[in-house]
């Protein structure tokens, strides 16, 4: 296929862009038909992706030629009907692997303007297949970059277009997929650290309104995927949940800091509160939670894979301390306003974290919890979460048995919680890392029934 | 377990859909839209799309596919293109507007407006920086491009473009647009659009001009503020090696774009912001200046002040600035002085300090060459230069405390290079052009130096900071001075120097104006002549005060004396000038005597003191020389007034004094000049000496006309006569000489005699200093070498002799005082019976004898100078009968009972005598007068008469003896002596033993 340069180079730059998508359509056919496996397109290839379509300068030499806007939105046309016209997913795979895939040079920022406009575009044309191609590109990259890809389409529909919102809203039927995975992107982006990183309230409405819609839909991208080791580092989550519930619970500091912000710039319109929309969230994520048992059970994954990781509710935690600590530190006069929120936050995390265990999305011991609770204020549900074994849950009268080490995880029965099975809590089999830590504020009265040996 | 749940979502999310557009395509469609877009064509129907139809779908597009964007607004800028090549066109051809009307789009740029208004005010921070790169880009794209069009006017008036691309739709609407973002984005990130807005200007520019301008009249405050703010980043950026010694944009290539563009902007906005670009820059350097405080309230909009880097950049950028942009440099010069407080400076001096060498020598040079353009302000720059400069001093302690010593050194540097730097300007200014620069100056453009242009004006108050010799100050000052008068030519110089002629007070300071000259007349000739003319014109406007005047008017008598003091061998230096100050007040001296006159005595004492050091002129018109001559003599009364008057206190006492001599070294000197000021002098001096205001200073009283005494109104009753009701009657209207006259010299008859007025005499001392002093005054005339040659006197001990002409002026002029019916008459004397046919008019010459005493000893100046005395003789005639009549009535037993009659028998005889009117021995005939009886006197004095009568008292009959420089009358040539002296034998034989003592001085 590199003979063909020759060919391209006096070219002007849409025809030889659209040449080569040509050719590359006719040759990913070819590797496929080859069935040689894994098919694999050749550097050449995309080298000569990177010069005709990418425009990536070749060598300092060359001046790189440039689209204008025209006919970047002609070449994006083509690529969108070429995508729609092919019918074989796995020609479809290839061909968008090897125009997106990132390579580690120069032409990566070109590749990434590109891909964003042609997802936008896709989503605005309805082109299925191509958001298709994207959902699997968002599973297979480093999450920077997804999250960069969630942010331009962020910007296009919710913020540049106004109106526009309903367009993204469809993806939603259009590729759930797709959906599930701009979800987890948007949950990465947006970590509610600061103004900037603070979903706009469109796109929260939007989520929200998803997943009340179809709870599953979180876990799409789970169902669908088979488990392997193939995951690759530092992607994106398999689910949004942990993203969601870190939304959930910093939301009410979080946004009550903008609320007054609106309000001291006079300007507090009648913007929805979007504290309905967060409790719904969390509704929705919660029983997402409830409906994983069945999954994990089918899959025979339950207790083997954690979906919420420990290491993001440690670091959720610690946000969240400081989170208090600042509202504690500027809200001097309403106090019981931020006493309020403050105990709603907390009571969030600790249903979350109660109905995570209780279903097997959460593996951990209660040690490690109260561990990384420990700088947590005082709070009602949260000291019954982390003192342990609901009674009533499991209609299991005995007491807990004190000094049984297995003690923690009996009143759960369908959690047969093995040290060996839970590699993904590193904490569970480093237990003696954590004395150095300070014990968890529990009030001096409160039964402290048992204490786990290891 | 419960789930914290509070509220319907379900409220919030119907919101979400406000915004549904109104035309919900289904995706199909809007693929078949961006079909259409791309091809030009419909793709259903299949033909093409009309331009509008076009713009339209693009419109569409930009609302429902965000991907399209770019597209969109590429494409919209051909269609923008496409009006405004419509609308000029139609301008072209006006005729057929009409016809254009129908491919006119300012519909579809309406729409294109309205959205994409209506996007950036949805969301600024999405949209406006886009919008705002995309329409200025294509603002400077457009205005580029449609430059050359015929209907376009000249970049360079930017009113007329600025209103043809407002009456267009497209660029309007494209302004509009970036006029919203620039509000938008003014917020949060104002300087990448001023960035941008810099950088197209520099693309296109001056196309592009009218954009900033209306822009920057549209939001003044923040674009003044932050084109600086991108210029300080830029000029930060490029470093201060590459800006170097770039003055007066020299270099303005492309090496600093931005500030070349900074400097248009701003000149553009110079025309209605002055004020604020004014402010603007001034606090830019203030805020370089004050240390970083991160509470700092203004520090939000901008963010240069934070950065130490860009601080100290300030100082530098705003001179280069200034160095680009005479009108910047104008707007802050005025009140940087003002700001420049020490503390100000301290900062400003910790600031710099941290500059490598080579950057500050070029600043300092640049802010040199400011300060020597800087067309006004110059006065106060210099005056704060200097008085930074000047080394702190216990002594002079001004207002403000003494600065910093850095700051001192920086000062004082920077006022030399300062003082260099205009030296070289100066005196490079007609290069190649030999000898002297004002030949040249003519001929050749000059170059303008507008600080010294300026500081042109302040010469006056540069002269008196200079006299003020402070320390180094008054060396710069007066550098700064001969830097000004050769750049101004001989109007500056002799500006200055008459200035400093004026405001000397001392012989140090006076020095001063010398030394300007010495540097001065090398290139410039008549500097001396023309001082002093401007001096004199000052005088005759009135522009000084007294003490002023008087200071003035003694330089110049100190500058003329010093003239006398090289004579004595002093260096000769100073000789040429003081020679030429002499010469030049000479000219001028007509010009001073009014001074003499002055109401003040200080101005009046300084101006006889110019006047009577001054030389004469070679020559002059008779009319100034009676003038000078009438005032002179006038002086001199009036200080013999003024010498009496405050004789008593001891310091004025002491000037009356010195003022009198003055007067009399003017009035012989001025008397030696000419014959005829000579006569003018006498004549005035007699004539003044009679003058009955002046009569009391000798001694003397008022007279009436008929020579009486005047009794003052007060005392003499009203007689009810009237001289016009005894005219009236008939009879006595032709004038009977000796009828009406005698009625009224001694009374009306039957109403006794008239009232003697006894009027005090003033002080004796007085009155004989004064008649000595009048006495030498005329003497020095008389004697002086003006008509018998200039020879000088061989002894100075031995006073010359009187001369006769100005004896003879004396005389004549007494005479005329004195009897004015008698002047010119018959010298010869009538028999004595014939003197009573003048009775009448001997009593009016008595009484002004007695009236008068000065006139005695005139008369003996007269008689000293032969043959003078020959004119008096009517006078004496006069005197001589009315003594006779006297003596002859008198009842009394011995001479001395009337003693005024005896005293002026005594001078009058030996008067005679003296003038050689008489013999000796008759003129001897006085000595025996007080022994004798009245009747006595009268025989000796018959023979007196008789003895003129027989040899007529004429002046033909002297001859000059030319070893005693002397005219002498030879009496043996008369007739016998012998003849008049029998009476005196007579009488002396009845007295003998009274008389026996002068005997001897009656032989013959």
């Amino acid at each position: 296929m590199g003979d063909i340069r020759q060919s391209l180079l006096p070219r002007d730059v849409l025809s030889a862009a659209k040449e080569l998508l040509y050719h590359l359509d006719i040759y990913i056919c070819n590797l496929v038909q080859s069935g040689r496996q894994p098919p694999q397109v050749d550097s050449k290839t995309l080298e000569l992706v990177e010069e005709f379509i990418l425009h990536a300068p070749k060598d300092r030499n060359t001046p790189a030629r440039r689209m204008s806007a025209l006919q970047e939105l002609q070449l994006l046309e083509i690529m969108c009907s070429c995508f729609q016209e092919q019918s074989r997913d796995t020609v479809r795979q290839l061909m968008f692997s090897a125009l997106f895939s990132l390579q580690g040079n120069q032409a990566d920022e070109s590749r990434m303007a590109l891909l964003g406009k042609l997802v936008s575009m896709a989503i605005a044309v309805g082109r299925v297949p191509i958001l298709e191609c994207a959902a699997t590109w968002l599973q297979r990259t480093h999450r920077v970059y997804c999250v960069r890809l969630a942010q331009v389409l962020v910007d296009d529909y919710c913020s540049m277009v106004p109106g526009s919102v309903p367009t993204l809203q469809n993806i939603h039927s259009a590729s759930p997929r797709f959906c599930c995975q701009f979800i987890s992107a948007v949950t990465t982006l947006y970590d509610l650290t600061s103004e900037e990183l603070t979903p706009p309230l469109e796109l929260l409405q939007m989520i929200v309104s998803w997943i009340q819609d179809d709870p599953r839909l979180v876990l799409i991208t789970f169902l669908n995927t088979p488990l392997s080791g193939s995951q690759p580092l530092s992607s994106l989550d398999v689910t949004p949940l942990g993203g969601l519930v870190r939304w959930c619970v910093k939301a009410p500091l979080t946004y009550r800091r903008d609320k007054k912000l609106v309000l001291t710039n006079g300007s507090s319109e009648s913007e929805p509160e979007t504290g309905p929309l967060f409790s719904a969230l969390h509704l929705s994520v919660l029983q997402v939670f409830m409906l994983l048992p069945n999954i994990l059970n089918e899959k025979g994954l339950f207790g083997r894979l954690a979906l919420l990781q420990m290491e993001s509710l440690a670091a959720l935690t610690s946000d969240l301390s400081r989170l208090l600590d600042q509202a504690d530190k500027h809200t001097h006069t309403s106090s019981t306003d931020t006493h309020v929120l403050s105990q709603l936050a907390l009571d969030r995390l600790a249903q979350a974290l109660q109905v995570a265990m209780a279903n097997g999305a959460l593996l951990c011991s209660r040690e490690d919890l109260r561990t990384i609770c420990s700088r947590l204020p005082h709070n009602n549900l949260l000291q019954l979460v982390l003192s342990g074994p609901v009674i009533y849950y499991n209609n299991i009268h005995t007491p807990p048995l004190a000094f049984s080490p297995h003690a923690a995880h009996s009143p759960i029965a369908s959690h047969p919680t093995h040290p060996a099975h839970t590699p993904h809590t590193p904490h569970a089999t480093h237990p003696s890392s954590h004395p150095q830590y300070p014990a968890q504020p529990f009030i001096a009265g409160m039964p402290f029934p048992f204490r786990p040996s290891h | 377990m419960s789930v914290v749940f509070d509220g319907s979502p379900l409220k919030a999310m119907q919101s979400s859909h406000t915004h549904t557009p109104q035309t919900a395509l289904s995706a199909q469609e809007l693929s078949q839209e961006i079909k259409s877009f791309i091809s030009g064509a419909d793709t259903v129907q299949g033909r093409k799309l009309s331009v509008r139809e076009h713009a339209r779908c693009a419109v569409r597009l930009l609302r429902l596919v965000p991907a399209c964007r770019g597209a969109v607004l590429e494409h919209l800028r051909g269609v923008y293109d496409e009006h405004v090549s419509t609308f000029l066109h139609n301008l072209e051809t006006e005729g057929d507007a009409s016809s254009g009307v129908s491919a006119n789009l300012e519909d579809i740029i309406q729409e294109v407006h309205a959205v994409l208004s209506e996007f950036i005010r949805l969301n600024p921070r999405a949209w406006a920086p886009l919008v705002s790169a995309w329409a200025v880009d294509l603002l400077g794209q457009l205005s580029s491009k449609h430059a050359g069009r015929r209907v376009a006017p000249h970049s360079s008036s930017l009113n007329e473009l600025l209103q043809l691309w407002m009456s267009c739709a497209a660029t309007r609407s494209l302004m509009e647009a970036y006029s919203q973002c620039l509000a938008a984005m003014l917020a949060w990130c104002p300087d990448a659009c001023v960035d941008a807005l810099l950088d197209t200007s520099v693309q296109h520019s001056p196309h592009f001009d009218w954009v900033v301008a209306h822009i920057g009249s549209a939001f003044p405050g923040t674009i003044i503020s932050r084109v600086l703010a991108c210029g300080l980043k830029d000029f930060c950026s490029h470093g201060a090696k590459d800006q170097g010694p770039v003055i007066m944009g020299v270099d303005k290539g492309n090496r600093v774009p931005k500030i070349g563009s900074v400097v248009g902007i701003l000149g553009h906005l110079a025309g209605h912001h002055s004020d604020s670009i004014r402010k603007e820059l001034l606090r830019m350097f203030q805020e370089s200046l004050t240390p970083s405080s991160p509470l700092s309230p203004t520090s939000s909009s901008t963010s240069w002040e934070s950065s130490p880097q860009l601080r100290r950049a300030a100082v530098p950028f705003l001179l280069q600035l200034a160095a680009m942009s005479p009108n910047l440099f104008g707007a802050v010069s005025a009140e940087l002085v003002e700001l420049l407080r020490p503390p100000v400076l301290l900062q400003l001096q910790a600031l710099l300090q941290g500059l490598p060498r080579e950057e500050l020598d070029n600043m300092l040079g640049l802010a040199v060459h400011l300060i020597s353009q800087s067309p006004s302000g110059g006065a106060r720059v210099l005056r704060f230069l200097a008085d930074t400069a000047t080394p702190a001093s216990v002594i002079i302690s001004g207002p403000t405390p003494s600065p910093h010593e850095g700051v001192r050194e920086g000062c004082d540097r920077l006022l030399q290079m300062l003082l260099l730097h205009l030296h070289k300007l100066v005196f490079n200014r007609s290069d190649g052009v030999e000898g002297n620069p004002h030949h040249s100056a003519s001929s050749q453009p000059q170059r303008i130096i507008p600080f010294l242009e300026e500081l042109q004006s302040h010469v006056g108050d540069l002269c008196a900071e200079t006299l003020r010799l402070e320390r180094k100050r008054h060396l710069w000052l007066h550098q700064l001075l001969c830097l000004l008068s050769v750049y101004g030519g001989p109007s500056v110089a002799t500006e200055a120097l008459c200035q400093l002629l004026t405001q000397a007070r001392n012989p140090e300071e006076l020095a001063l104006a010398w030394q300007l000259h010495t540097v001065l007349s090398s290139c410039m000739a008549g500097l001396i002549p023309a001082a002093v003319a401007r001096c004199v014109a000052q005088i005759h406007t009135h522009t000084l005060g007294p003490r002023q005047l008087r200071q003035l008017l003694l330089n110049l008598a100190a500058a003329i004396q010093s003239q006398d003091e090289e004579k004595r061998g002093a260096l000769g230096a100073q000789s040429s000038m003081s020679m030429q100050v002499g010469s030049a007040v000479s000219g001028h001296l007509h010009d001073f005597c009014p001074l003499l006159l002055h109401g003040d005595p200080a101005v009046s004492h300084a101006a006889v003191r110019l006047m009577s050091c001054s030389p004469l002129p070679r020559t002059s018109s008779p009319a100034h020389l009676l003038l000078l001559s009438r005032a002179a003599v006038t002086h001199f009364f009036l200080v013999l007034r003024r010498r009496g008057e405050g004789g008593k206190v001891g310091r004025d006492g002491g000037q009356a004094g010195e003022a009198v001599n003055c007067s009399v070294l003017l009035l012989s000197r001025f008397a030696a000049y000419s014959p005829l000021t000579l006569k003018a002098v006498l004549q005035q001096l007699v004539e003044g000496a009679l003058h009955k205001g002046n009569t009391d200073l000798f001694g003397g009283q008022i007279a009436d006309m008929s020579g009486a005494p005047l009794p003052s109104p007060s005392v003499s009753p009203d007689l009810g006569a009237s001289l016009l009701d005894i005219n009236c009657r008939f009879g006595t209207t032709v004038n009977f000489s000796g009828s009406v006259w005698s009625v009224f010299h001694a009374g009306v008859i039957g109403k006794g005699l008239k009232v003697r007025t006894s009027t005090q005499l003033p002080d004796p001392s007085g009155v004989i200093q004064n008649i000595q002093t009048l006495l030498t005054v005329i003497v020095q005339c008389c004697s002086s070498s003006g008509l018998n040659g200039s020879r000088p006197p061989s002894d100075p001990d031995e006073t010359p002799p009187i001369n006769a002409e100005a004896a003879k002026v004396v005389a004549v002029t007494l005479v005329e005082n004195v009897c004015p019916d008698v002047a010119n008459g018959e010298l010869s004397w009538p028999p004595e019976e014939h003197a009573r046919t003048t009775v009448e008019r001997d009593i009016h010459i008595r009484r002004c004898f007695e009236a008068h005493p000065v006139l005695f000893p005139l008369l003996q100046v007269v008689a000293a100078g032969r043959p003078a005395l020959c004119y008096c003789s009517a006078v004496l005639r006069g005197l001589l009968a009315t003594l006779l009549a006297h003596w002859e009535a008198s009842r009394e037993a011995l001479s001395t009972d009337s003693p005024w009659h005896l005293q002026a028998s005594c001078l009058l005889v030996s008067c005679m005598g003296e003038g050689q009117l008489l013999p000796p021995v008759l003129a001897n005939v006085h000595e025996a007068f007080p022994h004798l009886t009245p009747f006595e006197v009268r025989l000796l004095l018959l023979a007196v008469w008789e003895y003129v009568r027989g040899n007529g008292p004429m002046p033909q009959k002297f001859v000059f003896s030319s070893e005693k420089g002397l005219f002498c009358r030879d009496f043996s040539r008369d007739g016998d002596v012998a003849r008049y002296v029998a009476p005196i034998h007579s009488v002396l034989h009845k007295n003998i033993d009274r008389l026996g003592h002068l005997c001897w001085r009656f032989q013959l």
